[in-house]
């Protein structure tokens, strides 16, 4: 379970002080797959990398698993991240000179794993995401979509409980988009809560639940609505 | 978690290898320049007998000027040679355990057989007490010196160099067999193995780098052969001297002395003997210098003579200023190169990588090119020394690598390294990893 | 150009412009105290010695056997080498000057205590002293044959004329003109200088009475004994191949230990002013290479850094030009804020060594040159990575990576 009450984030330069986030407030279910969605500078990506303990916010509090984190120390955030949370990035963000293989593996170094265990897991990803024939080509040799399938891979390795996605669709085209949001929903599915930052309506309306960031805040909470998953209805989603 | 360390630092080498072979180069550069430097430094400034150390002393009394002293630039120090009567009063004394009184001379020598194709030739030699050997603890390669008995009776005994041996005798043991010198014969006792004291250490007056002398003789056949120093002869005294006696007299300084003193004991009653001596000598209107007799150790005697020129110094202390440009030179392309690197590291970060982590794995790749560094440096400190070797010629154990200072500069290179990388590492561990995610 | 916003764009890189700035600055200090120094001891090097140096043969022989006869054999190898085809002049010498070895005597103008002494290096030469050296008389004569005085024994006898140089003249005597005056030595014997001589260096480089020499015309009584021979130009190298034949076989009751050029010893006695100068050359060489790595390294990171930046420039107007000078200004800032701290540590680097190794103080000029070496050093570095600057297409702001 994640849980934010009153966050607020701001950035200050030595000109300017920004309001990224303000007395934000949200509540993630286990097993839930929201979409967080929102206009450029409305905060969503501030309020992922806060999710994701990749920055520290100013006020208010944040649980994880009913752990608060704000107070914790650099080692212990980076241990969580590590543990507990996946990432998957628009630009897949993997190591361009290691191989599929090496880059599902970093994680798992970090993590400590035995050799053994980490190959069983590395294996077992790849597989998932239908790309174990291919651990040994590095990142260049594949399409955007396959890319972002290793990216997956490598955050589904450590086996996380909460998946952040920042716009994880966005440098791909509109098939590749689906092949990889099938696979969050299958992730979903597996138990994994899914978090997904996108400003595309359409994806979000995948999602069992749509948040809204206006102006660093929640601004529409809809609730958990299943569509049919149809081209036609897609298309009519607002815009 | 070190081996990968390793694995992605040597991958973060080889993804600029411009900026890597820029980097190992600068240490290297840096390193080699002070390998060569500090390699002279180190043997310019060695105690070649620092494990006699605590038993040997250079004997020092102020016979000098009374209106001028020996070192205008420092009046507690008395000349650095004695003369004659003094070496014969030390000679005299039974405190220490052995005695050196020695100079230098030239002679001409010539094989024994007549048959010989070595034509003779001018060598300088040592005359020298017999104690010489065993004092200096001289390497033998056949034979041995020469007893007390011989240097009474000034017997015609010489101790060879090994060059000589090798020039007179194509390097067979030739203990046993004669050599001419200014056409008198004499019988070799003893052949020195190659022996090397840098600096040459029992005699700073004349060469203080100079080989050692090519044979030795008993020191009583100076005054039996009227041998003059073929080193310093230094004079003060306005006094006649028509003949070698009266030079034997006078207060001219021109032999080096040394003792032995196997005790505290005998440092002490040695040092009263001289004391006692010079207030004798005092009333016979002689040493009207105040008392200042010196017993040194020969790391004492080494910094005494100033051995290490102030070239040196100046040198050393430059090399290690460009070695300092070469670490500022060093540190901006690790930041260049750290700073090219945030994204990656900001993704490690994000995939649970702590900060130590990020710290070590960098800290391995400076270590890699200090090490590197270090490796060239030990090669270009190399042929640094070889291309000094033109300007030492005639020099060439001041150039012969070291590797006790191989080793410190491999030390230096990889600390280099890492103070280098120490800043930059600093720095990307602090990367706040959020921004560099976004975007490539 | 303003020069506003290029510094402040260098305060956003604080720690580059720093460690560049700071290289520049160690730099300038090394380099001006090493040229300093280099040029010290090249003006030491290059010294006029007074003789005909590159003319100049010396010869040493060393008698051995019972059978030897100083007197005669100086008699019969002077006759040897004036003989000789090439040969100008030759004389018995106690010393090589400038070689590290050699003999030095304190003199005085009267015979009191109470007249200070002065040290001069002095050579025993007999009548052709002169000629063979190749030295030059001012004033007065040279030595008459019959006053040589042929030595059979150590003595402490005055000889009864001498020739001394100009500078030991003006030191003793405060005047050149000391023909006829007499030099006493430390047992009261005096001498009357018959002869002045322009100018010659005596024994050791590094005496600061090198210049102050005397002649004696005396031959020591041996068994060792050294000629100078000068002889035509161009013909040294074969004579000295004929002077050792021909000595060597003349006699078997001594040896020849050498016959060797001037230049020999000159060389050796410079050795170590020519390593330190050689020395501190390279290390000037490769400091200054090091430096210009270091600028253009950090210039072209910032042009790395600034690729789109650079562009809009481009775009919304800027000429190449614009660029380049951009670049070219902002280089020659962080070297004027180096060479400003250079210029401080050249001085505590110059007393220091001053204070601890007896150097003369850095002359400030050298700053001053140093100073506009490292402007030009600094534009010439920066100009490959300002040019790679100027040729970045306006159109790469427009593109997205």
């Amino acid at each position: 379970m994640l849980e934010m009450q009153h966050i607020s984030k701001v950035y200050r330069t030595e000109l300017i002080e920004t309001h990224a986030l303000r007395d934000f407030n949200l509540k993630v279910d286990e097993g839930e797959f929201v979409a967080v969605t929102g206009p450029s500078g409305s905060g969503k990506t501030t309020f992922l990398n806060i999710a994701g303990l990749l920055e520290t916010f100013n006020s208010g509090t944040y649980k994880l698993d009913g752990e608060s984190v704000n107070e914790l120390s650099d080692d212990a955030r980076s241990r969580i991240r590590n543990q507990k949370i996946g990432f998957i990035f628009q630009s897949f963000n993997l190591i361009p000179d290691l191989d599929l293989y090496d880059n599902v593996d970093v994680p798992l170094r970090y993590r400590g794993f035995a050799a053994s265990e980490r190959k069983r897991r590395i294996n077992q990803s790849l597989e998932l995401v239908g790309l174990a024939s291919r651990m040994k080509h590095v990142p260049a040799q594949l399409s955007g979509g396959q890319q972002q399938r290793v990216a997956i891979a490598r955050a589904l390795a450590g086996e996380p409980r909460f998946l952040l996605a920042d716009e994880p669709t966005g440098n791909l085209d509109s098939l590749m988009a689906r092949q990889v949001l099938d696979l969050l929903e299958e992730i979903n599915r597996g138990g994994t809560t899914v978090i997904m930052v996108t400003h595309d309506a359409e994806l979000a309306r995948r999602a069992h639940r749509n948040v809204q960031v206006m102006d660093g805040k929640v601004s529409d909470l809809s609730p958990y609505e299943p569509r049919p998953l149809n081209e036609g209805a897609m298309a009519a989603a607002r815009a | 978690m070190f081996g990968y360390h390793l694995r992605l630092g040597l991958k973060s080498l080889k993804r600029n290898p411009v900026l890597t072979a820029l980097m190992i180069g600068a240490i290297g550069l840096g390193v080699g320049v002070c390998l060569t430097t500090l390699n002279v430094y180190h043997l310019v400034s060695g105690n070649p007998i620092a494990a006699r150390n605590d038993v040997l002393y250079a004997v020092q009394l102020d016979n000098w000027d009374p209106q001028d002293p020996w070192d205008d630039d420092n009046a507690q120090m008395p000349p650095t040679e004695v003369t004659h009567r003094e070496a014969m009063a030390i000679l005299a004394s039974d405190i220490p355990d052995r005695k050196v009184v020695m100079h230098k001379g030239a002679f001409v020598l010539a094989p024994g057989d007549e048959n010989s194709e070595v034509k003779p030739y001018i060598v300088e030699l040592r005359l020298t007490t017999g104690d010489f050997f065993p004092m200096f603890a001289t390497p033998f390669k056949y034979g041995s010196g020469w007893d007390r008995a011989a240097d009474a009776s000034a017997e015609a005994v010489i101790v060879l160099s090994k060059k000589s041996n090798d020039t007179v005798f194509g390097g067979e043991d030739s203990v046993g067999k004669m050599v001419k010198l200014d056409d008198r014969e004499y019988r070799v006792v003893g052949v020195l193995d190659e022996w090397r004291p840098v600096p040459k250490f029992y005699d700073l007056n004349n060469g203080s780098f100079d080989e050692i002398e090519e044979g030795f003789i008993p020191f009583s056949r100076s005054e039996m052969l009227e041998v003059t120093s073929a080193g310093n002869t230094n004079c003060w005294k306005p006094e006649p001297i028509n003949s070698y006696r009266e030079f034997l007299n006078s207060e001219c300084v021109w032999i080096q002395a040394w003792v032995e003193l196997g005790s505290a004991d005998k440092v002490a009653a040695f040092q009263s003997f001289l004391d006692g001596y010079v207030t004798e000598q005092k009333k016979t209107g002689r040493f009207q210098r105040p008392m200042n007799n010196k017993l040194n150790r020969p790391d004492q005697w080494l910094e005494a003579n100033e051995v290490v020129a102030d070239d040196n110094r100046v040198l050393l202390g430059i090399s290690f200023m460009f070695l300092a440009v070469c670490l500022l030179n060093t540190v901006g392309l690790l930041l260049a190169k750290f700073s090219g690197a945030a994204a990656r590291v900001s993704l490690h970060r994000a995939l649970g990588a702590s900060r130590s982590m990020i710290f070590r794995q960098h800290l391995i790749e400076v270590s890699i090119i200090g090490i590197a560094g270090g490796l060239l440096g030990l090669l270009l400190g190399y042929l640094g020394l070889l291309s000094l070797r033109q300007l030492y010629n005639g020099y060439d154990d001041l150039t012969r690598l070291n590797w006790d200072v191989g080793f410190m500069a491999m030390g230096i290179a990889l600390l280099a390294g890492i103070v280098a990388g120490l800043y930059p590492t600093w720095r990307i561990m602090r990367l706040q990893p959020a921004p560099y995610l976004k975007t490539q | 150009m303003e020069i506003r916003p290029i510094l402040s764009a260098m305060l956003r890189n604080k720690t580059g412009v720093i460690l560049v700035a700071l290289q520049i600055a160690i730099t300038l200090a090394v380099v001006t105290n090493a040229v300093f120094i280099i040029n010290q001891r090249l003006e030491k090097i290059g010294r006029p010695s007074g003789m005909d140096t590159d003319n100049l043969i010396f010869v040493q022989s060393f008698g051995y056997s019972p059978g030897y006869n100083h007197q005669v054999t100086i008699r019969e190898d002077l006759d040897t080498l004036r003989a000789m085809n090439g040969v100008i002049a030759a004389t018995p010498i106690n010393g090589v000057p400038l070689s590290g070895g050699g003999s030095a005597t304190t003199y005085s103008i009267g015979p009191e205590e109470s007249h200070p002494d002065e040290a001069g290096n002095y050579y025993e030469v007999d009548e052709q002293g002169l000629d063979a050296l190749g030295v030059k008389l001012v004033a007065g004569r040279n030595f008459t044959p019959d006053i040589i005085d042929y030595a059979t024994g150590p003595s402490s006898k005055m000889v009864p004329e001498i020739i001394m140089t100009r500078a030991m003249a003006k030191k003793m005597y405060g005047t050149e003109d000391v023909v006829g005056k007499r030099a006493y030595d430390n047992l009261g014997q005096s001498a009357v200088i018959v002869g002045v001589i322009d100018q010659m260096l005596g024994a050791w480089v590094n005496w600061d009475k090198l210049p102050q020499v005397v002649f004696h015309p005396y031959v020591g009584y041996g068994p060792l004994i050294r000629y100078a021979v000068r002889v035509e130009p161009g013909q040294r190298q074969a004579l000295i191949k004929e002077i050792e034949t021909k000595l060597g076989e003349s006699n078997t009751t001594r040896v020849i230990s050498w016959v060797r050029p001037h230049d020999y010893d000159i060389e050796r006695s410079y050795k170590a002013d020519t390593r330190m100068a050689v020395f501190l050359g390279s290390l000037i060489v490769l400091l200054v290479t090091m430096t210009a790595l270091g600028i253009v390294g950090l210039a072209s990171f910032s042009v790395n850094a600034r690729v789109k930046q650079i562009g809009t420039r481009r775009a919304v107007g800027a000429r190449r030009v614009d660029i380049l000078r951009y670049f070219m200004v902002e280089n020659w800032l962080l070297t004027t804020g180096g060479v400003v701290v250079g210029a401080i540590l050249s001085f505590a680097l110059s007393f220091w060594l001053s204070n601890q190794f007896e150097l003369p103080k850095l002359n400030p000029a050298y700053v001053g040159i140093g100073v506009l070496a490292m402007w030009v050093v600094g534009q010439l570095a920066v100009l490959v990575p300002a040019q790679r600057a100027a040729s970045i297409p306006p159109a790469i702001a427009t593109r997205t990576v």
